[in-house]
């Protein structure tokens, strides 16, 4: 008897229950999980740089460009995790010439070129325009060919064409939010509208994407901001980064409330997968989504960024909470991409059995795979930000004509 | 004095080369016959048809090895194809004396079917590698072309492992497969001939579960009347691998 349960356990480690014989194995991998959580990040990126443009909250202009910039060093990176994951990235390109409209995966390229292109890039453009008409002209070498051919030949910079130049980005703004929208919310679709699963299929599944997306983008954004600022030997704007963190706090308030109700509804309806979904909680994904997603995800930071509002704390100590809040959102977010995608995999579409996900090490799959397109985008930051420089940083005491005082790019860096 | 700012015109010339890219690469790259049957191209199917052929088939062997394909014809393999165990033969029948096929005498190439893997269907005979006679060649004991066993399978695991492996962990564990099946030797010896019986009748289940039933203290009773309604148990409970949180 022992030896034959020995067995079984060799044969299928790790599940419990009755599964089908193709559910043994996780078809979408840790891959698929970096996916939707980078787009995440672009898509909350992009909306709080709108936020600057079109909303005009000024407080938060030393980010809109590091936003941008960020966004698009992310976006880059977005699609990469899927090339790998189907195999075959060389006939990419396919996708486009031969459209195939009764497919939402086919069509994400459409979306992505759009954002890539119409959207964020010329966006960027228009914005550095100016700057890299400016250093065309002052600096030499190599570097002065890169920017000359950045100008595309567009060399005017004066005020009318700069006024063209203010106008034309908000109105790209203003199409590109709903952009981001459909960037993040098409991801959400794509999981929502599995019917045959009960953990996905849910129509408030595109928008609860979004605001995790809108939080995370956020937080990266508090992140990234305090640490170049740290590492550029400069003073943290206080007024920014306290309005960052009324956003955070407003955004995470609102994908709580949300993800609240898609659970209760949930519980409500009390479908026949709900037995076999609560069981997957409380055993499979305890760790992943009540402590790293909700406790440490999202209660520590949403207790966090209150107290620093709340509380009088001198701005060393608020500065030390919103780093650990928004640092821990981001490992909640993570938690939560890791929830929808293993999740909606690990219980057998019988209701009767959970089995379990093997994370392999190296391989297109792996995790070490995971590693570096997590890193990627960091390197590719860093390489952006060190070619055209997006610090907004404004002059101390005029904050009030901080639009006219366009950073200019410090040689001393 | 421009008209359009000068900004917009590299932005202009770019989209224009963007689309035309697109509609160039569209006229050049997608297939003539993309579409004509479905969204893939068409030409595709006449070509894979014009694949130079490595299998010579089922029943071409048989022309020069009947032996063989006689004793096979009767044999529990009668099913499978000499090629799947010898590899594509095209070139051997075109000239026996030059290409000479395989022989795969080891285990794995028997493993491949026979190897343990709950998605093979029911009654299919599996072996665990590890305890099936480990280390020794098949062929000793089951012939290639007629395999046999030794002596018929001594437990109903043998050809339905993966409801027996089930079972073992389950709640009935305890219960033989003979309680509820009544399958005969010939069954074991035999199985698509003579065939073992399933339960019809809730009464098997009622035989250790009713209320008033003959059976170990410990086993669950429910009224067999009323529980369930118009539905026959197995309805909701697998039987072997019955559940109560249903
Ligand atoms: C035209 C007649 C002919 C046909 C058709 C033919 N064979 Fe053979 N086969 C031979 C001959 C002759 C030999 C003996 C060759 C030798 O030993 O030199 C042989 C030998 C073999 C061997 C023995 C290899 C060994 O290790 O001893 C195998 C296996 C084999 N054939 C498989 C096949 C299969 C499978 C097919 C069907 C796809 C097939 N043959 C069709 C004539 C044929
Ligand atoms: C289940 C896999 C399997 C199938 C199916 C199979 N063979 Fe074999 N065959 C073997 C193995 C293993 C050997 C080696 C036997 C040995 O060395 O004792 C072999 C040996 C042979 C030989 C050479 C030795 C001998 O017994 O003469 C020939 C010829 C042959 N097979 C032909 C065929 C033909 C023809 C068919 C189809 C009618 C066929 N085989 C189907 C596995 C298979
Ligand atoms: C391509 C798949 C395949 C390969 C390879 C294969 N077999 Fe089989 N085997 C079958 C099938 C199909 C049956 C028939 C099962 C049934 O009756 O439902 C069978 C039946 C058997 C049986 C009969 C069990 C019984 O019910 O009495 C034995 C023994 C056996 N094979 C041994 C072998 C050995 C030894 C090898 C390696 C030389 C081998 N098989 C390779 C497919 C394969
Ligand atoms: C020492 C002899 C011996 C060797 C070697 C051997 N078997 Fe068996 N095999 C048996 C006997 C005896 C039975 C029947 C009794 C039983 O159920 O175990 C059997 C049964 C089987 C069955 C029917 C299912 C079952 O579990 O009863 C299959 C399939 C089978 N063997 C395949 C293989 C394969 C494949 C190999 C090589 C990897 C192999 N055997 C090696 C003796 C052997
Ligand atoms: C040698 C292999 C083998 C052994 C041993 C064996 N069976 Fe089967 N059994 C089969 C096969 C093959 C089928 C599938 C017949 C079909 O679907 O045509 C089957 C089918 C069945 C069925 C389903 C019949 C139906 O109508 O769907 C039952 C029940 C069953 N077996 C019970 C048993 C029990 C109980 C034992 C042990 C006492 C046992 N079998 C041992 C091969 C075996
Ligand atoms: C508690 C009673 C019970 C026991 C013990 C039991 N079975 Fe069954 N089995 C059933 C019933 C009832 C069905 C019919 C299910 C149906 O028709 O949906 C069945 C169906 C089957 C079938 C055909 C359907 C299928 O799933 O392939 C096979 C084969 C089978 N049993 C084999 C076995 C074997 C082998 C064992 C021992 C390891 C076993 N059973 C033990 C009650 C039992
Ligand atoms: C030979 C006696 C026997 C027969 C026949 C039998 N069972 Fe059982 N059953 C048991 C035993 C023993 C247990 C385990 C009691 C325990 O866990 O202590 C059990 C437990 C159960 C349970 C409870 C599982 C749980 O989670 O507690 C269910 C449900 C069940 N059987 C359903 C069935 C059905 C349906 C059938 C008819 C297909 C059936 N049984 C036929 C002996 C039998
Ligand atoms: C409509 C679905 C349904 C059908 C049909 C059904 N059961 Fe159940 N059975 C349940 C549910 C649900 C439970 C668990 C809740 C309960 O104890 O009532 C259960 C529980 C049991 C238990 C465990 C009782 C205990 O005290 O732990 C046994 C034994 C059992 N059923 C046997 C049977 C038998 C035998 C039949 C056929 C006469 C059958 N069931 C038909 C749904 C069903």
């Amino acid at each position: 008897m022992e030896t034959v349960i020995a067995n079984i356990a060799s044969a299928i480690p790790g599940t419990t229950g009755y599964i089908y014989p193709n559910e043994f194995e996780l078809h979408w991998s840790l891959l698929i999980v970096i996916y939707p959580y980078l787009t995440g990040l672009v898509a909350g990126a992009f909306i709080l740089a709108s936020l600057e443009r079109v909303f005009k909250v000024h407080e938060i202009t030393p980010v809109y460009r590091l936003s941008l910039v960020t966004a698009l060093a992310f976006l880059i990176v977005a699609p990469m995790p899927l090339l790998a994951h189907l195999g075959h990235p060389e006939r990419n390109y396919e996708m486009f010439l031969t459209p195939n409209t009764s497919s939402a995966m086919a069509m994400f390229g459409f979306v992505y070129a759009w954002y890539l292109l119409g959207v964020l890039l010329l966006e960027l453009w228009l914005d550095y325009r100016r700057d890299i008409v400016k250093w065309s002209n002052e600096k030499t070498g190599i570097a002065r060919y890169f920017y000359k051919f950045s100008t595309l030949g567009a060399t005017d910079i004066s005020p009318k064409a700069i006024e063209f130049d203010e106008k034309a980005s908000r109105f790209i703004t203003i199409v590109g939010v709903p952009s981001a929208f459909l960037l993040h919310g098409y991801v959400g679709f794509i999981f929502g509208s599995v019917k045959a699963n009960p953990w996905w299929s849910s129509v408030l599944m595109p928008i609860v994407f979004l605001f995790s997306a809108i939080v995370s983008g956020i937080a990266l954004m508090i992140l990234v901001y305090m640490i170049s600022t740290m590492f550029r030997w400069k003073k943290m704007d206080m007024a920014c980064l306290n309005k960052l963190a009324s956003f955070l706090l407003y955004a995470m308030l609102v994908d709580f409330t949300l993800e609240a109700l898609d659970f209760i509804h949930r519980l409500y309806e009390s479908e026949e997968s709900i037995t076999i979904l609560s069981e997957m909680i409380s055993n499979r994904l305890f760790i992943s989504l009540i402590v790293a997603q909700i406790i440490l995800g999202s209660l520590a930071p949403l207790v966090g960024i209150i107290m620093a509002k709340m509380g009088k704390v001198p701005d060393e100590m608020k500065r030390m909470l919103y780093f650990i809040s928004a640092l821990l959102v981001q490992v909640g977010i993570f938690s939560t991409r890791w929830n929808v995608v293993i999740g909606g995999q690990l219980f057998s579409k019988s209701l009767r059995g959970l089995t379990v996900y093997k994370l392999e090490l190296f391989g297109l799959e792996g995790l070490f795979m995971a590693i570096t397109l997590l890193i990627a985008p960091v390197i590719i930051l860093y390489i952006l930000v060190k070619l055209f420089p997006p610090w907004m940083d404004k002059p101390e005491l005029d904050v009030a004509a901080a639009k006219e005082a366009v950073a200019p790019a410090k040689e001393t860096e | 004095m421009q008209r359009i700012p000068q900004q917009l015109i590299p932005l202009i010339i770019m989209i224009v080369a963007i689309i035309g890219s697109l509609i160039t690469a569209r006229t050049l790259l997608v297939p003539d016959s993309f579409g004509d049957l479905g969204h893939y191209r068409a030409d595709n199917t006449g070509e894979v048809a014009a694949l130079e052929l490595s299998y010579a088939g089922a029943h071409v062997c048989a022309d020069c090895h009947d032996d063989i394909s006689e004793t096979k014809r009767d044999s529990h393999h009668s099913g499978v194809a000499c090629e799947s165990c010898h590899g594509p033969a095209l070139a051997h029948t075109e000239a026996p004396d030059e290409f000479i096929p395989d022989a795969p005498r080891g285990r794995d190439g028997c493993l491949l079917c026979h190897g343990y893997n709950p998605a093979r269907p029911s009654g299919f005979p599996q072996i665990l590698p590890g305890q099936h006679n480990p280390t020794k060649a098949c062929l000793i004991c089951h012939a290639p072309h007629d395999p046999q066993l030794p002596h018929t399978a001594e437990d109903c695991s043998a050809c339905h492992r993966e409801i027996s492996n089930r079972k073992q962990v389950s709640h009935h564990s305890s219960v033989a497969c003979t309680e509820c099946h009544k399958a005969t030797d010939e069954h074991r010896a035999s199985p698509r001939i003579v065939r073992a019986e399933k339960p019809r009748k809730a009464e098997v289940c009622g035989n250790c579960h009713a209320r008033g039933a003959d059976s170990s203290r410990e086993i669950p009773r429910i009224d067999m009347d009323t529980h369930g309604g118009r539905y026959i148990c197995w309805d909701c409970h697998y039987p072997h691998f019955p559940e109560t949180n249903l």
